[in-house]
């Protein structure tokens, strides 16, 4: 008999992005270590077996969504392969820059691949199952069940289950604020119209990653710059950002510019224990008036724009409700093509998904000496920066579907974010 | 096998069995098999993971007793209801139609007497009906219209039995205001079932059936000469302010749960 899941809000909404990203979710660790196959696929299975959405393939039939339940084998989730060291770097990108539709039976794809004495753990996932927040946590999991099922054999079946719906966030409100919060029918969406100056859209394109390291030292001064003018590295980086797209897009000094930066609801969540993996992702629209006479106003301007979300007591939960009501009410297919009409995706996005622990990502005592985690990859003209940090070594990355040209003009970006980057940390 | 075999009967012990224990024991072995069979295939080859896995899988099984002993013992009730109603259906027409008949032989009045006969058939129907309701309202919100429509059939067969029975009987002039008392009625108890089922946008319900209840008002009691058909409109006009009051009563109530940010658009402080 057919196992069917629950199609969340979030699932539908990251089902609906399909126009504008692949949905795929990547991280990539890398070890002074050689992974023992057959203790990863033992806790690669359990972790499916507690989490299905992982083997199950999305159902739309018009009318309503769901997840049907599918089996699968441990060999179509893990890739294995030796590569030269010269075609590692090639082949770790080709595995990650992956498309699982949402109808495949398997919903991630797992690779290790050996290279002198080394391993790579990729992992890409479609975004629909769960998103940064819950990434960073089955890859914690993930590391601590091989580390404790390889060396104490304890059996790996220590993965979160529970509710993977939305309405989690509101579960610690009092009885009045889960009616405010449930009342909240506004509308937000990013209407800035500018864009990151890519190249116009092609058949001829491609997906790629671009990725930039901002050294320990680097990031030592980010965290002290940002102390002594009262902003988080967020809204250093935030500004960086901002300065550097400026100077990139050239637009006028006088012109109004909206990142819109992503937010982990979970905030909201005191205990997320019993929570099922899922998505509790929503976005802030960090905006500044203009560019500012140099990179410290706009730093400013930042500031006092992510504050004013932070001391909102609902921040992100705006226009969930009205979301709600638009799949509760309608058919699926016509709910989509309602909320196509009031929602516009966010032109130019960034996420910060934040520390990766490396004690907690290691596998039996080895820390991963290098790595990142990154979102999905954006179609022409959406951009999305994703930034995390491994053995305080920022690693800034952005997937973008283009050409040469594209990941040129990406380059120059870094270069630009690096640049300003060091103008604010300057002194320091 | 045996490590789960072991696990079950651990997780069970001490719970008399009258034979529904083991049927559940039983399921669940079967449950647990077939799922060792599908973490076998996909490739799982360690034993012991294996059973953990599983038994964390079915981690409360006492709790689960007590869900599968509740529903074999509704499913035991559902079985003999339907046992009943499937012997009880045809003896309670025979029963009727010999009352039916015993009456009409016994006093004559075949023209009135059928109405034994509508009336049980009604009451039949209405039975039936309420059990059905029931049902639907433990199903899926998709079904709940269904079980608005019987719900509706079911006044209506009453106000109709209600019409025949007077017309019969009594005979009274405006008889007919009956059937247009009967839909208020049926606008009535669609709003009430809206709202104990915590249907979604119930107020539209609300905020259509005031003035169409408020109209049907006006033809009674304008037919009965109850109120001049003129001002007698005003009744009308009452089902649409009732409308408005409804809709300003919501707004301030809902008003009360507007958050307001506290903090200010820092572009407008000038």
């Amino acid at each position: 008999m057919e196992r069917r899941l629950n199609a969340e809000l979030w699932d539908k909404m990251h089902y609906l992005f399909r126009d504008f990203n692949d949905r795929m979710v990547h991280v990539e660790l890398r070890y002074d270590y050689e992974i023992d196959l057959e203790v990863l696929k033992t806790v690669l299975i359990c972790f499916f077996e507690k989490a299905p959405v992982l083997h199950s393939s999305f159902v739309d039939n018009h009318i309503s969504t769901h997840w049907s339940v599918q089996d699968y084998r441990i060999e179509d989730v893990l890739t294995v392969a030796h590569p030269k060291p010269e075609e590692l770097d090639s082949v770790v990108d080709e595995f990650l820059m992956q498309y699982i539709p949402p109808d495949a039976p398997l919903q991630m794809k797992v690779a290790v691949f050996y290279c002198e004495g080394k391993s790579v753990l990729c992992l890409v996932e479609n975004h629909m199952c769960m998103d940064g927040g819950d990434l960073k946590y089955f890859m914690k999991a993930l590391c601590q069940n091989y580390s404790d099922y390889a060396e104490k054999k304890i059996s790996p079946i220590k993965l979160r289950q529970g509710s993977r719906s939305f309405e989690q966030v509101y579960s610690d409100f009092s009885q009045t604020e889960q009616r405010m919060a449930r009342n909240l029918y506004k509308n937000v969406c990013a209407k800035d119209t500018h864009k990151f100056p890519l190249t116009p859209d092609s058949i001829r394109d491609r997906s790629f990653i671009v990725r930039r390291k901002i050294g320990v030292e680097m990031f030592d001064k980010i965290r002290s710059a940002g102390k002594k003018h009262g902003a988080t590295i967020n809204d250093m980086l935030v500004a960086a950002y901002f300065y550097s797209l400026y100077e990139l897009a050239g637009y006028p000094e006088s012109d109004s510019v909206t990142i819109s930066c992503a937010i982990d609801l979970r905030r909201h969540i005191k205990d997320v224990s019993d929570e099922g993996l899922t998505n509790h992702t929503a976005f802030m629209q960090c905006s500044i008036p203009e560019r500012g006479r140099d990179i410290f106003e706009t730093l400013k301007y930042v500031v006092r724009s992510s504050n004013r979300y932070k001391k909102d007591k609902f921040m992100g939960l705006y226009g969930l409700p009205l979301l709600k009501m638009a799949y509760g009410i309608l058919p699926h297919t016509a709910s989509e093509e309602i909320i196509k009409i009031g929602y516009s995706n966010p032109l130019i996005a960034m996420s910060n998904i934040g520390i990766l622990e490396a004690d907690k990502l290691a596998l039996c005592g080895h820390q991963p000496y290098d790595g990142y985690m990154t979102g999905a990859v954006k179609y022409k003209p959406y951009v999305l920066l994703s930034a995390t940090s491994l053995n305080r070594v920022l690693t800034l990355a952005m997937c973008v579907r283009g050409n040469d040209k594209d990941r040129a003009i990406v380059e120059r970006f870094f270069d630009l974010l690096e640049q300003n980057i060091q103008e604010l940390t300057r002194g320091e | 096998m045996e490590k789960i075999i072991d696990y079950i009967e651990d997780s069970l012990a001490g719970i008399p069995d009258d034979g529904t224990l083991y049927r559940y024991k039983r399921k669940i072995l079967n449950e647990m098999d077939e799922r060792a069979d599908e973490i076998t295939h996909a490739g799982l080859k360690d034993e012991q993971v294996l059973a953990d896995l599983l038994c964390d899988e079915y981690g409360d099984l006492k709790a689960g007793f007590r869900k599968f002993a509740e529903e074999e013992r509704l499913k035991k009730r559902a079985r003999s209801r339907r046992k009943a109603i499937l012997i009880g259906t045809p003896l309670y027409v025979l029963l009727l139609t010999a009352i039916y008949l015993g009456v009409s032989f016994l006093i004559g009045h075949w023209a009135q007497t059928w109405l034994i006969m509508v009336g049980g058939i009604f009451l039949l129907i209405l039975f039936l009906s309420g059990i059905g309701v029931k049902k639907l309202c433990g199903m899926r919100r998709l079904f709940h219209p269904i079980a608005r429509i019987l719900v509706a059939i079911d006044v209506m067969l009453v106000a109709v039995f209600v019409f025949l029975f007077c017309l019969m009987l009594f005979d009274p002039p405006h008889i007919w205001v009956v059937i247009i008392a009967g839909v208020i009625a049926l606008l009535i108890a669609d709003a009430i079932f809206a709202a104990v089922t915590h249907q979604k946008l119930a107020i539209i319900n609300y905020l259509l059936y005031v003035p169409a209840g408020a109209a049907l008002l006006y033809v009674i009691l304008g037919g009965v000469h109850a109120v001049p058909w003129s001002p007698g409109w005003m009744i009308v006009l009452l089902g649409v302010l009732a409308d408005i009051l409804i809709v300003v009563g919501v707004m301030i109530n809902n008003s009360r749960y507007i958050y307001k940010q506290e903090v200010e658009d820092v572009w407008n402080e000038g």
